[in-house]
């Protein structure tokens, strides 16, 4: 009989020397051969196993799409460019201190405080600090912590792998931050159907981000260099809309990368992803950017609800007055499924020119009606 | 009273290395150095027990070509005096041999050569003997255990009596094989040193000793050959054994000469076949060897490991036709018998016996079925790093971060216990593609280093052993520093030189006479030829690997890391446990666990074992050193370490 090949070999040579690994950390932490450095997934020795979680679990292997749709969310609030909507909102948190420690409105860190001090959650991961040297998830218990947490930083870290260390506890319950690729992988195993694993019963929320790309840390810290920066020196990047630059904030004051030196630090791996809005959480929350007078929607996030669990902390937020609202203009939600089917269009064409085949979609099914609908005919 | 020192006359049963270190002692030897190397060690090591006895100075050098240099200022002096090194080691001297053969010699100076046909414990089958033909020295070699002791006094005197190195060449089944020698009477005089050079430069005993006029000199060398030759042609080390008209003459030397006296007993041969051993091999007394060949019109030459003998023989027919004519030569060159490797008893009579048209079932059908069902019992056993040995720690860390770094980058190896990352890969995680002469290593790693302009991206890692970076390693080093060489310099350093016994070293406080002398900080050295420098536990998996993936990332400079931690068979160490090891039966999943056996498929230290009844992970209480790392890489933390008591107690 032929041996199975080991899952890891396989990881090794479908995702990883594809250049599709996201560096979520999906594969991480289950066991000890594989783990990330930097932001790269590294395999240390052949584990020689077959059926591995870590192929199970990584979102960037064949899985079943629409099973994964049908089996958590509802099939009516489908939508083909951003997933399921139960509800849309333009919001953010009401405490300006927080707002003023996070990366736009704070919608994120007030709505995972919520989920802590009801004791949805016992615990969130989240990504490490900007100034920490290695990207890692962290594991928070204290809610007080969070707001540390709360800007953004522009590459991968391998948050999946945080909560696979996470430790069990009886009844114990975790909320993960995630990018779309991050939601995907905790949306595998969360419906995972392993003998002897029920750890996904304990992923009892995931916020999604939106994510255009995120960059490869190694290219861009040479790209830091030149600037004469480092990743420790900085306090906080973002992507103001409409000038078409990297604001890099530092103590001494915020320095302007061109996109296009930044375009060419973009991790490989996001060029073939077709999800910009973590279609596979229970909510996602971005920059509220829209329209021309970008500048009013500073500080304001868009919040796309997907779940039963979502749509009830949203309310809870609403109701205890965590969250402010305002009124969310139709072509907000017209412009976001504008881009976030560009993002498909072009993600699929790439896939196509890597795979040289429309019949071969790599980690995506050309069956899938999602799909196929962006796929260039 | 050590055995060394019975008195003469008594018998006494010698390790081949202790029968050559009493011939020097009955030759009043005062000067013995060596650089460790097996199957040599023990001449210096059993000298170095008798030393103070006998005013005797015996030195571990640095190196062999520092070894022959020390002993070399000793006959300059007037003392007679030794350097003993194994095969590799007269490359390693050859650059000075050269020019002391052309500068000649005082006092007796006997360079001992033990060499490993086969290379039973070498990573080379190198043969020295050429360089008694290249650098036109006289070459003894002993074919037993007495001629060991009574060959190595003569060799002083021959040394003396033509003002030239000589050069005595053992095998390791001479050096460590042991025989009855009868003992021999120890000198009454010591001599006094006494170095004279103001006679003219064409006298070696009293002008300056150096190489120069050249020609000159090596005329003059040659012509102490010519004395040789007539010493040669009486020596009592050349024999003959056999029939008067044999129908083959067997020429033989060193411990071949025994291969082939069973091998004529064992075909029954003994009225056809005469053996001429030779003990006197270069230059061969031709008178001698002449009168032999006259006797039969079948020639065989049986030697280790190339076809030395054989070409001086066939060198010496061919300038007398009526000696060659007629004549059929048997040897290496026809393919009677290998050109590499060790030979035998079997070996040899195989060749007879297809010399002879004998048929020779060497081993019966039935006896080989039972060898077949016997070998079939014995549990497979790997070369592996014993349990509790730091290179294992230190290449499990060397691997993990040429992962994690991701550019494929590898160890240019070297030579000593280490080097069985390379020989049985498994023992470094597969790291370590190359291996040759101590020091070579750093040098290639400095080579590699320099390839980034041809499109060369891996990151090169070096790692030597702390005997080995004082033996050869520092010109590569200083190479790779003076060249801004990117290159993870990693010194394996176990504190002694530990594959062949814990000979001191420059590292070490205490010398081959038990005397304390200065320590020679390899940090301290590296630090001042400008490298970067950080001392580690191999045993602290975290710290080490740390260490390591920063090395790697940071470019463009030489970065030395050393892993510090005694040997586990080290005097210190042996059979003192830091740590009481266990398996936590509860905590280890066995094949649950997604581990699949990382200890012991892939760490894989002795002292771990499957249970095959529990399917577990066990710990052979036996074999465990009680080191304590593997406790490190059990991602469960099922392998439990519990300080031992009395490790502290006792400073271990």
């Amino acid at each position: 009989m032929r041996k199975k090949r080991s899952s890891q070999s396989r990881l090794k040579k479908d995702v990883l020397e594809q250049s599709l690994c996201t560096g979520c950390g999906a594969c991480v932490g289950l066991c000890p051969y594989q783990m990330v450095y930097k932001d790269r997934t590294v395999q240390l020795f052949d584990c020689d196993l077959p059926d591995g979680r870590c192929r199970a679990f990584c979102p960037r292997t064949p899985s079943d799409l629409p099973l994964l749709r049908e089996s958590l969310f509802d099939a009516l609030d489908a939508t083909d460019e951003i997933g399921p909507v139960k509800e849309f909102w333009i919001a953010r948190a009401k405490d300006a201190g927080l707002r003023a420690r996070s990366q736009h409105g704070g919608t994120v860190t007030a709505l995972l405080r919520l989920a802590m001090s009801e004791g949805w959650i016992d615990a969130a991961i989240v990504s490490g600090r900007l100034s920490e040297r290695e990207p890692e998830g962290r594991l928070i218990d204290d809610a007080g912590a969070l707001a540390d947490y709360a800007r953004s930083r522009f590459w991968a870290a391998p948050t999946v792998a945080a909560f696979h260390r996470a430790p069990e506890g009886e009844g114990r319950r975790i909320g993960v931050v995630a990018t779309p690729c991050q939601a995907l992988a905790l949306a595998k195993i969360r419906t995972a159907k392993i003998d002897g694993y029920d750890k996904g019963k304990t992923l009892s929320l995931v916020i999604g981000l939106f994510c255009g790309w995120t960059l490869a840390l190694e290219p861009f810290q040479n790209l830091l260099e030149t600037y004469q920066l480092s990743a420790a020196n900085l306090t906080g990047m973002d992507i103001p809309a409409g000038k078409n630059i990297l604001e890099l904030h530092t103590a001494e004051g915020p320095v302007n990368v061109p996109m296009a030196e930044v375009d060419a630090c973009v991790r490989e791996a996001c060029r073939y992803c077709v999800d910009s809005t973590a279609e596979f959480a229970d909510l996602s929350v971005g920059a509220a950017r829209y329209g021309r007078n970008s500048g009013e929607m500073q500080n304001w996030n868009q919040v796309i609800v997907r779940s039963e669990t979502g749509k009830k902390l949203v309310s809870l937020a609403r109701s205890r007055g965590i969250l402010e609202f305002r009124e969310t203009p139709q072509e907000a939600l017209h412009e976001l499924k504008n881009a976030a089917a560009e993002k498909k269009k072009k993600a699929l064409a790439r896939i196509i020119a890597k795979s040289r085949s429309p019949q071969n979609l790599l980690y995506l099914n050309p069956g899938d009606t999602v799909v196929k609908k962006y796929l260039k005919t | 009273m050590t055995r060394l020192l019975s008195p003469a006359g008594s018998r006494v049963l010698f390790l081949g290395n202790e029968a050559i270190a009493r011939g020097a002692l009955e030759a009043g030897v005062s000067v013995a150095t060596g650089y460790p190397g097996t199957p040599s060690s023990e001449v210096i090591e059993s000298l170095a027990t008798v030393a103070r006895g006998r005013n005797l100075y015996v030195e571990w050098s640095v190196n062999e070509k520092v070894a022959l240099e020390v002993a070399a200022a000793a006959s300059f002096a007037g003392l007679r005096s030794m350097a003993v090194m194994k095969q590799n080691g007269v490359n390693v001297a050859s650059d000075f041999l050269l020019h002391l053969t052309a500068s000649g010699t005082r006092g007796g100076l006997v360079l001992v050569s033990c060499e490993d046909p086969g290379a039973l414990s070498s990573v080379n089958e190198g043969e020295s003997r050429y360089f008694a033909g290249m650098l036109e020295m006289p070459l003894l070699e002993p074919a037993d255990f007495q001629e060991a002791k009574d060959m190595t006094k003569w060799a002083f005197e021959l040394s003396e009596a033509i003002g030239n190195v000589v050069m005595l060449r053992s095998v390791t089944r001479m050096s460590h094989a042991s025989g009855n020698v009868i003992c021999g009477k120890f000198p009454a005089k010591t001599r006094k040193a006494v170095f004279r050079c103001d006679g003219p430069i064409m006298d070696s005993q009293t002008g300056p000793m150096i190489s120069t006029p050249v020609v000159a000199k090596h005329l003059l060398r040659q012509q102490k050959l010519k004395t040789v030759q007539a010493l040669f042609e009486k020596s009592p080390f050349n024999c003959y054994t056999g029939p008067a008209r044999p129908d083959l003459l067997l020429v033989t030397a060193s411990a071949c000469s025994l291969y082939a006296a069973e091998a004529v007993e064992m075909l029954g041969l003994q009225k056809r076949v005469g053996i001429l051993k030779i003990g006197t091999t270069w230059p061969l007394p031709p008178r001698l060897v002449s009168g032999h060949l006259r006797k039969a019109g079948k020639i065989l030459i049986v030697e280790e490991v190339m076809a030395f003998l054989e070409e001086n023989v066939k060198v010496l027919a061919a300038g007398d036709p009526k000696l060659s004519k007629g004549k059929t030569f048997f040897g290496k060159y026809d393919g009677t018998l290998p050109f590499a490797g060790e030979l035998n008893p079997d070996i040899v009579a195989d060749a007879l016996a297809k010399i002879f048209k004998i048929r020779r079932d060497a081993l019966s059908p039935s006896y080989l079925e039972e060898a077949r069902k016997t070998a079939a019992m014995l549990p497979p056993r790997e070369q592996t790093f014993c349990a509790g040995c730091p290179h294992r720690a230190s290449f499990w860390s060397i691997h993990n971060a040429i992962a994690l770094d991701s550019r494929e980058g590898f160890v240019c190896g070297d030579i000593g216990c280490y080097s069985m990352a390379a020989l049985t890969p498994a023992n470094g995680y597969w790291t370590m593609p190359t291996l040759h002469s101590m020091g070579s290593g750093t040098g290639l790693a400095g080579g590699f280093a320099k390839l980034a302009p041809f499109g060369f991206k891996k990151p090169v890692l070096t790692v030597c052993g702390d005997s080995t970076f004082y033996h050869a390693v520092i010109p590569a080093l200083i190479n790779a520093q003076h060249n801004r060489a990117d290159v993870t310099f990693i010194v394996l350093d176990n504190q002694g030189t530990a594959m062949t016994g814990f000979q001191p070293h420059p590292g070490i406080e205490v010398n081959a006479l038990k005397e304390s002398v200065p320590a020679v900080d390899i940090a301290a050295v590296c630090r001042a030829i400008g490298a970067k420098v950080t001392v580690c536990d191999p045993f602290d998996l975290a710290a080490t690997g740390a260490v390591l993936t920063d090395f790697l990332a940071e470019k463009g400079l030489l970065k030395v890391l050393i892993l510090r931690q005694a040997c586990a068979l080290s005097p210190e160490k042996k059979g003192k446990k830091t740590f009481e090891m266990k398996v936590d039966e509860e905590l280890c999943l066995g094949d649950a666990c997604g581990c699949n056996r990382l200890c012991t498929r892939i760490f894989r230290c002795p002292a771990l074992v499957w249970d095959r009844k529990k399917k577990k992970a066990a710990i052979d209480e036996v074999v465990c050193a009680g080191c304590g790392v593997c406790a490190s890489i059990c991602p469960q933390k099922a392998i439990v370490k519990t300080p031992v008591a009395s490790a502290f107690a006792s400073g271990g």
